[in-house]
């Protein structure tokens, strides 16, 4: 059978929440064996919405369900002190430690990276924090609004008069959890190479800060503070409303080449006038443009126009709801939503792999864990902990 | 100590953003990146944002977005119409380990560039396909762009303000999305060809690249049928938690609290003890169902405050705040110069550009430090050095090569795309502003500009 790519690499996981659950839930996905190590009453994000049939129960949040696919999951109370020396157990026959904690955190639990070099010298450590490890903000709050003003992306993004607006949901902290991801793997490929470990220091900041297109060489090349654009009416790619939805127009260097063709498409012959068949004359009469386009695109549904603009080879775009991404025919042909099963929730539909690779499988092989499920596997058959000494550790709040 | 991907060896033939930040990023960790250029079809990030506006000369090697994506490359230029030139491609590809390109498959096709004419020339080559929506599938061929794409992958049907449409980004926001995955797929099957000695085909879908980071979404609709309306910058738990005017034109700040202390903390620093008093906000979940009456009082109280001096003064309590910064703001914020997160970079000569500061990357590595920062090559920069030096191919080859202009050195049609005054983008409001002192602020914080 074929193997997942990161086979045989062992991943101590000591994450929480998003982005380093994120990062883990990739190398796992991926084929990596991870562990999962979460504070006795459970990693905060089983208790973020939504939750599975809106109840309120830490087996059934449905970011938690996604984000721990594949990992197997023990508990371990870090403030005591047999908790912090079986960690220490753990990482000795790891590859990698992936963690998110605040910066002083693991150096003040005794779990810094000096230490747990100490105890396996080609040890990939990887911390993933809001600001790095270093720094006059190392120690500053932040949510996933606070990095996406901190990273740039909010200044730029929203409606050119209106408040500055980010993404839905907790977009920084996926880019975190991918570059993370990444970061990982090429200390990990040193690692196979020349045996050597090392520290990763990965910024949440930095992963917004590192994607903004024709904002710092703005500044650096003109001096120019760009700001959220504005649309003018009678842009041709703005965003429209049709009669179901939304679509995203782009008839590409048709619009200056063939104009007929898009009056054509649009069905909108009175749009085949010299006032509307350039650049410069589209900006000049902008508004009464903007009139016809948004009667010829209320008129129509937008699967219909996407389609049929591909025919033309304009490069149109649709919004899709979430029901209808689930049920697209490209995502089904491609085999992207995996049905899986969880003891708490039954089988429910997931997204599913990134990215496809035709030799090595992403692959669903268990569910993310119930809080503590393989503690008896782990501290019990690895570290020959007696079922009596695990009711003891409980006892003591350790596990 | 070398860079970790030292040795490494990738042949790029991307465009824009998707693959280019990608090998950017393998790059600048010590990967050999080798990129494609055609100068009959200029990319056209060579031609816009050019350095100080000025449209004179060898303009298109003055591209500021070509330079943001295409640092520690080696470029070439090769015209794969002709035969000579796809042949000349087939022999790099057999002497690389990766292969990555973001065309739709009917151009890899026309090329015979598929996975299994690949594996013809390298039996153990990686080659990674980064689409709009996928190789396969009926869509495969469709174009896209990055706003297509991320209407496509759902984001952005739950982002908007509050009973307003959807809001879609400035910038093609997915093509880094999909960039971060494709570095990390790159990664992914470089281990297993470092443990197994066999490449595959990777098939990044920039649609789907992007499905995967709004799983909330997806699920909730998945268990519960429920579509969540879009709300803005209003979060589902926690009050206030929104974006803020300050003191300054077009300066706001961020506020997020969750818990009773942090409200405590941030209506003594706002001078609003008067709200701790108030029943509506008496607790979080309480804040949270009068969220849209805080957001309402907030600005009037924000308005008083700069908003640096307001995210310090909160963050120094235990608020989660922070000022929403402009590109000014970036490049001159105190924590990111002393993290060197910016980069001086140093252009060819020819440019007649000083080194600049760029985005450097998201991580630092310890012990293995990235290759010394150098700008994206020039058009035609290394035909020399590649396919002299790496091919072998004699100085009489390589002056037969330009004169079939199969390799060239300068754009065939370039067209420079002239950008406004600055008056006019400023009264046209896509700039807020122009820094006339921006060259020695530059070079006071970096010491170039």
């Amino acid at each position: 059978m074929p193997q997942g790519a990161l086979e045989g690499i062992k991943v101590l996981d000591l994450t929480h929440h998003i982005a380093g659950p994120y990062c883990t839930k990739l190398l796992a996905d991926f084929g990596a064996d991870v562990l999962k190590v979460e504070r006795p009453e459970g990693d905060p994000s089983r208790r973020m919405p939504p939750f599975f049939h809106d109840e309120t129960d830490i087996e059934k949040s449905l970011l938690f369900l996604y984000l721990n696919t594949n990992k197997r999951g023990v508990t371990l109370n870090l403030k005591s002190r047999q908790g912090i020396d079986m960690v220490k157990q753990l990482a000795q026959e790891s590859d990698m430690v992936v963690e998110n904690f605040s910066p002083r955190v693991m150096p003040g639990l005794g779990l810094g990276f000096e230490t747990l070099r100490e105890l396996n010298a080609s040890l990939v450590f990887v911390s993933i924090s809001n600001f790095g490890q270093t720094g006059p903000y190392r120690d500053y709050r932040a949510t996933d609004i606070v990095e996406y003003a901190m990273g740039g992306l909010m200044y730029i993004f929203g409606t050119n008069q209106g408040t500055p607006l980010k993404h839905a949901l907790h977009q920084a902290q996926f880019k975190a959890g991918t570059d993370s991801a990444s970061a990982a793997l090429m200390a990990m490929y040193h690692q196979r190479m020349t045996g050597e470990g090392q520290h990763v220091d990965v910024s949440i900041q930095e992963c917004v800060a590192s994607g903004l297109r024709d904002v710092i060489d703005n500044y650096t090349y003109t001096g120019g503070v760009r700001r959220r654009q504005p649309n003018h009416s009678g842009d041709l790619t703005r965003m429209r409303a049709t009669s179901d939805g939304y679509i995203l127009p782009n008839p590409g260097i048709t619009a200056r080449m063939n104009w007929n063709a898009v009056v054509e498409f649009l069905d909108a012959p009175e749009l085949d006038d010299d006032k509307f068949r350039t650049a410069s004359a589209q900006l000049a009469n902008a508004e009464e443009l903007g009139e016809i386009m948004d009667r010829s695109f209320l008129n129509k549904k937008k699967y219909d126009m996407f389609f049929g603009a591909h025919k033309l080879r304009f490069i149109y775009g649709i919004v899709q709801s979430p029901e209808e991404v689930m049920t697209d025919e490209q995502f089904k042909a491609r085999g992207f939503f995996v049905e899986v099963d969880h003891p708490a929730t039954g089988t429910l539909t997931y997204p599913g792999a990134p990215f496809n690779m035709d030799g090595t499988p992403w692959e669903i092989r268990k569910p993310a864990p119930t809080l503590g499920e393989h503690n008896r596997e782990v501290w019990g058959e690895k570290f020959g902990y007696s079922d009596l000494e695990l009711g003891q550790l409980r006892a003591m709040e350790v596990i | 100590m070398t860079a970790p991907l030292a040795g490494v060896r990738v042949i790029e033939m991307g465009q824009l953003i998707a693959v280019p930040w990608a090998t950017k990023m393998l790059a600048d960790m010590g990967a050999q990146v080798i990129r494609l250029e055609s100068c009959d079809r200029l990319e056209s990030y060579r031609t816009d944002a050019l350095f100080q506006n000025s449209v004179d000369g060898e303009f298109w090697n003055r591209g500021g977005n070509f330079y943001e994506h295409n640092r520690n490359k080696l470029g070439i230029t090769l015209d794969l119409s002709q035969p000579e030139g796809l042949a000349i491609l087939r022999d790099l590809i057999s002497i690389a380990d990766i292969f990555v390109e973001n065309f739709t498959p009917r151009v890899v096709k026309n090329f015979d560039l598929e996975p299994h004419s690949l594996r013809e020339i390298k039996p153990d080559i990686i080659m990674v396909s980064s689409t709009g929506y996928g190789y396969t599938g009926p869509w495969a061929n469709f174009g896209a762009t990055g706003p297509a794409t991320e209407g496509a992958s759902g984001l952005s049907y739950m982002t908007g303000y509050r009973d307003g449409p959807p809001v879609m980004s400035e910038i093609p926001y997915t093509d880094y999305t999909s960039g971060e995955h494709t570095v990390f797929a790159i990664m992914a099957a470089l281990m297993h060809q470092l443990r197994t000695g066999e490449g595959q085909f990777v098939d990044v879908s920039q649609t789907q690249a992007t499905s995967v980071t709004v799983p909330e979404a997806l699920l909730d609709y998945a268990a519960n049928q429920r579509i969540a309306p879009r709300v803005g910058n209003e979060d589902s738990a926690m009050a206030p938690h929104g974006c803020y005017p300050c003191s300054g034109d077009e300066t706001w700040v961020v506020i997020a609290v969750s818990t009773d202390d942090q409200w405590a903390s941030l209506c003594r620093i706002l001078g609003k003890e008067d709200w701790l008093k108030d029943s509506r906000f008496a607790d979080s979940l309480s804040r949270w169902q009068h969220r849209l009456d805080l957001d309402t009082m907030l600005p009037a109280v924000t308005r008083e405050w700069d908003s640096k001096d307001l995210m310090n003064r909160l963050q120094n309590v235990g608020v989660a705040a922070g000022a929403v910064m402009d590109s000014s703001d970036l490049l001159f914020d105190p924590h990111l110069l002393d993290r060197g997160f910016y980069e001086l970079v140093p252009h060819d000569s020819s440019t007649g550009m000083p080194p600049l500061p760029y985005a450097s990357r998201p991580w630092k590595f310890e012990t293995t430090p990235p290759v010394q920062g150098k700008a994206g090559p020039i058009i035609g920069e290394h035909n020399k050095l590649v396919l002299g030096d790496l091919l072998g191919i004699s100085e009489e080859g390589m002056t037969a090569l330009e004169a079939k202009r199969i390799i060239g050195y300068a754009p065939t049609n370039p067209r420079a795309v002239s950008r406004p005054s600055p008056e006019e983008q400023v009264r046209l409001g896509r700039m807020q502003r122009y820094d006339a002192d921006y060259r020695e602020r530059l070079n006071q914080a970096y010491g170039s500009g």
